[in-house]
């Protein structure tokens, strides 16, 4: 185990990061119209509990990643495919947000660049933040992340006179049934995918505060989400919502005088870099376990390389990336966000009896940090 | 700009192989690295040469039909 800590303030900001990610220019509950809030409200509640899930799976298998547990408690031949399954999650993860990134620069911003150029030099970036490892992720995530919500409240602030509360009007207008659809999909998207964390979790210094940092991280992540939804809503209208490509980027444009492009530019940035750096550091750190590599490091340039092709591979255009988003990833993510990680639960419940052997490298690193 | 590729590629393989080489870390190790490298050069070549293969969004999308779970 790499000799690396992060404190619990450095993980709610990395997971704030991860989970607000690509939701600054997708709205993945827009299936409900203006009954999103609903959605997000349900997929909050409901991304809560798959949180404590993934939290309680790191508790009950202390100091162990997750190709680690898959390995442990589903035997070594299960638990080396499912991991290399997961790793393969990860990185198509990781590709996804790439794109998502790319095509939000190339539309708006970079228009006369090729996504592939745009996607490569954010990697070049990325490379270095996932090589000087998850301390220094987290420190930079203390830095930039709390631009997320300050942005978000600075756009609000300036369209505060260009509003329409009716736009909520009427409520559950075709009924429950798209409302818990596209709660599902934001359950999916970003909830679930927090799943990378457990590659993540090992590496926090106080485990004791991990419920309550992932619930607060979730907690504050929906809220902000709500909050941009309801932003975005009252100052462009329903209709204007529904038939928008890029939400948040429209209602920037809204504020007279200023140009707030860049401001919303930048969030993509932090919280796209953010949950990238995550996706590619779990896709390494999983390939050099399950290889038996010394280094994440070795398997880290490959990793990148591997996903800005796949980026530029995965989709032909934004509308195609942008259907795959809504109708298929969330079926697809079910086994790896939900059913793997419940069974891996119910494994580590029926084995608390029988604790299993902490990793003695990271335990040492452990008790020498709280000693000093 | 295929051969642009294929240069900036053998440049990369060249520079962690002899890491892998230096650290003497295990043959799966290299092996699982060369095959995330070929895949990825392979690919590049194809997608800048305007041959795009099929893609794994599409390979996913058609085994969740096959299945039933996406109509």
């Amino acid at each position: 185990m790499e000799k690396t800590q992060i404190s619990g303030i450095q993980l709610y900001l990395i997971l704030l990061g991860f989970l607000f990610g690509s939701s600054v220019i997708l709205t993945p509950a827009l299936g409900a119209g203006r009954d999103a809030w609903l959605s997000m409200l349900i997929a909050g509640a409901a991304g809560s509990l798959l949180m404590w899930i993934y939290a309680t799976i790191a508790l009950l298998n202390p100091s162990k990643t997750l190709v680690e547990i898959l390995r442990e408690r589903m035997g070594r031949i299960a638990g080396t495919i499912l991991s290399v399954l997961y790793i393969w999650y990860f990185i198509h993860l990781a590709a996804l947000v790439f794109r998502n990134f790319g095509e939000f620069i190339c539309t708006t911003t970079l228009v006369e660049t090729p996504v592939a150029v745009v996607m490569g030099l954010f990697a070049l970036v990325l490379l270095y933040a996932v090589n000087s490892g998850v301390e220094v992720m987290g420190r930079m995530s203390e830095l930039l992340v709390i631009l997320i919500p300050v942005v978000a409240f600075l756009i609000s602030i300036a369209l505060i006179t260009a509003h329409d509360f009716t736009a909520f009007l009427p409520v559950l207008e075709n009924g429950l049934s798209p409302v818990i659809h596209a709660a599902f999909v934001n359950l999916t998207f970003p909830f679930g995918e927090a799943v990378a964390f457990l590659m993540v979790f090992p590496h926090l210094n106080r485990m004791d505060n991990l419920k309550k940092v992932v619930i607060s991280s979730t907690a504050t992540s929906s809220a902000l989400a709500i909050f941009v939804f309801a932003r975005d809503l009252i100052a462009l209208g329903s209709d204007l919502i529904a038939r928008a490509t890029f939400i948040p980027h429209l209602t920037s444009l809204l504020i007279p005088e200023f140009n707030v492009v860049p401001l919303v530019d930048i969030n993509l940035l932090v919280g796209g870099g953010v949950k990238i750096s995550v996706c590619i550091y779990a896709a390494a750190k999983g390939l050099s376990q399950v290889t038996g590599t010394h280094d994440y490091r070795s398997f880290s340039r490959a990793v990148i390389t591997f996903c800005v092709v796949l980026a530029v591979w995965v989709y032909e255009n934004t509308i195609e990336m942008f259907g795959w988003a809504e109708e298929i990833w969330p079926y697809y993510s079910i086994p790896f966000q939900i059913i793997i990680p419940l069974l891996l639960l119910l494994l580590s419940l029926r084995g608390k009896n029988k604790p299993s052997q902490p990793n003695t490298e990271s335990t040492e690193t452990e008790s020498c940090t709280s000693d000093a | 700009m295929v051969i642009v590729i294929i240069v900036v590629f053998l440049i990369i393989i060249a520079y962690d192989v002899q890491g892998f080489i230096r650290k003497k870390e295990r043959a799966s190790a290299v092996i699982i690295y060369l095959v995330l490298m070929g895949i990825s050069l392979v690919v590049s070549v194809l997608l800048a040469s305007g041959k795009r293969p099929s893609s794994p969004a599409q390979w996913i999308e058609a085994a969740l039909k096959m299945v039933g779970v996406v109509k």
